[in-house]
């Protein structure tokens, strides 16, 4: 146990010693100093309290969206970087079994983009707080504490399978390209075949938990339990894809 | 499967029937040798032979089609982390994270393995004389000093045995002496079998005890180098510049036990074979039948021609 802590502080140094590690919070802070700015000065309609600002701020389709792309940037990294420097030749000729050493960059991957979430929700906060002060308005921190949790779940479901894709192409390039683009691209295609109840069982339909809050569902029929059980069926199928493919690859 | 164990305890590595097969073709083809406890092997072939997946495979990167690798003992393919864990390598150039600092590149290791103190990174920096340059970021690190930091990478968890793939590699012919010298102490003093392929011939000849020749993923030999027992009862090729190499050709050819290989009248020049044993006898009997005697020189097939010999060329399989 205390061989698989050495290795999740290895991965954390690994992200952390690099000098783009703090450009990820800075930009979330320029950000919401913006939007803050924004609206403190165009005082737009029904935003007149701290968590009316928080909730609206953090979701997918405002500034939250930022978060998945900063953590599947990192996750992408995890496993390609090993590769680019060629330090895969030294990392897996230790006495630890590739298992640990993939379940220790996968974790970290998650770890990052919790840091990068509970960053934005106290940075929403905060402007939220120093624009309205308070105040009362439509949203609870039920809804902002709802609104941080699928942030967390979405942004976990994108990093597994840029992880995966990383593993698969062995190039950061295209494991970045193919997470951002699935991000893009995924609720465009739901959209698109929403006609179809075969789409409900698509990845892209059940990423965003926050549409539960209201009953505004993709498709008829879906609910929130039924959504949490596909994200981890597919998850299951990213990290079993992913384990099976590194533990069997020759590093050539 | 079950495969032969090791019965000599001082053997480190043991090579047992590996292959590696691609796409049908064998890269590596029943390949079988063993290392003892202080050895220092070369693996030899020319390009495409199959030594860097062959070293690949002994250190786990490649996974083995048949047969077996065992590292004191313990097999490479069904406990992986046991053997190991007595195994320091570099696989082509030593590579680390540039970002970080010589001595954070070693923490890392350290922390992937049980046992590594503090102490033993100091010492490992110490030996290959990186102390002064472990603050600064391996970015600006020279090839020799990132060789030398793959070195004590290699070496941080006590390893028993090396596996070293060109470890000369952009090495100056300073840092290339220095490096074998090394090598050559750590074997000794620590009782460390290494395995290590070069493509500089005369390096292997001046480091190792043992070669083993490849080509196409097949042993074509084994040769041990150096001056052994038999050295005595070997026959020796010699050759002699003399003042007439006609009288010489005739004082030798009344000599038991000398064989005349070659004469050359226009440079007087003569080579012999002979046993060791025999020379002071042959030259005694040349100077007093009068032949001047210019020059006496062993002749000896270097590394190099008897690789060439072996493997014929450096053809690319």
């Amino acid at each position: 146990m205390r061989n698989f802590t050495g290795l999740l502080i290895n991965e954390w140094l690994k992200l952390s010693k690099k000098r783009s590690f703090f450009v990820a919070y800075a930009i979330l802070v320029v950000v919401f100093g913006i939007m803050a700015f924004a609206f403190y000065k165009l005082s737009p309609e029904g935003v007149s309290s701290t968590v009316d600002f928080a909730t609206g701020t953090i979701m997918l389709q405002a500034a939250g969206q930022l978060v998945p792309v900063l953590a599947v940037l990192a996750a992408a990294g995890s496993v390609t970087q090993e590769y680019r420097y060629g330090t895969i030749k030294f990392l897996l000729i230790r006495a630890q079994s590739r298992h640990k050493i993939l379940a220790s960059k996968y974790l970290i991957s998650i770890v990052y983009a919790l840091t990068l979430v509970v960053t934005t929700a106290v940075l929403a906060v905060a402007a939220g707080y120093i624009v309205y002060g308070g105040g009362a308005g439509e949203s609870t921190w039920t809804d902002f504490l709802i609104n941080v949790a699928s942030l967390s779940a979405y942004s976990i479901v994108f990093v597994t399978l840029t992880f995966m894709i990383g593993i698969l192409t062995k190039s950061n390039g295209a494991a970045i390209g193919i997470g951002i683009f699935s991000m893009m691209v995924g609720s465009l295609l739901v959209m698109l075949l929403s006609r179809y109840t075969i789409t409900k069982y698509l990845l892209f339909a059940n990423t965003d938990l926050s549409v539960y809050r209201s009953d505004a569902v993709p498709i008829e029929g879906m609910t929130l339990a039924f959504s949490i059980v596909v994200l981890l069926v597919y998850m299951a199928l990213f990290l079993s894809v992913s384990f099976a493919v590194f533990k069997k690859r020759d590093i050539a | 499967m079950t495969t032969a164990k090791i019965t000599n305890p001082s053997i480190v590595l043991q090579l047992d029937g590996l292959t590696k097969k691609i796409g049908g073709k064998a890269i590596v083809d029943g390949l079988s040798f063993d290392i003892a406890k202080g050895e220092v092997v070369g693996l030899l072939g020319p390009n495409g032979a199959g030594k860097t997946t062959t070293m690949r495979m002994i250190v786990g990167l490649i996974g083995m089609t048949e047969g077996d690798v065992r590292i004191c003992g313990q097999s490479i393919r069904t406990s992986f982390e046991q053997a190991i864990r007595h195994v320091g390598g570099i696989i082509e150039n030593p590579e680390f994270y540039p970002y970080m600092t010589g001595y954070d590149n070693l923490k890392q290791y350290q922390r992937m393995t049980e046992g590594v103190t503090d102490a033993r990174i100091q010492e490992v920096t110490k030996l290959v004389g990186m102390q002064d340059a472990l603050g600064k970021r391996v970015r600006a690190y020279s090839l020799g000093m990132r060789q030398r930091l793959g070195i004590a990478q290699a070496l941080l968890h006590e390893p028993k045995l090396l596996i070293l793939d060109e470890p000369t590699n952009g090495l100056d012919p300073a840092g290339i002496k220095e490096m074998r010298e090394y090598l050559k102490q750590i074997a000794e003093s620590e009782g460390i079998a290494i395995l290590v392929s070069s493509h500089l011939l005369s390096e292997i000849e001046l480091m190792c005890s043992r070669v083993i020749v490849i080509q196409e993923g097949k042993l074509v030999t084994v040769r041990s180098l150096g001056e052994t027992e038999a050295t005595k009862q070997k026959m020796l090729s010699i050759s002699m510049q003399v003042g007439n190499a006609g009288q010489a050709q005739e004082v030798i050819g009344q000599t038991e036990g000398v064989t005349i290989a070659q004469t050359d009248s226009f440079t007087n020049r003569i080579t012999i074979q002979l046993q060791h044993d025999r020379i002071p006898e042959l030259v005694a009997k040349l100077s007093a039948e009068g032949v001047a005697i210019y020059r006496i020189e062993e002749v000896r097939a270097t590394l190099e021609e008897e690789f060439m010999r072996l493997t014929g060329g450096n053809r690319i399989a």
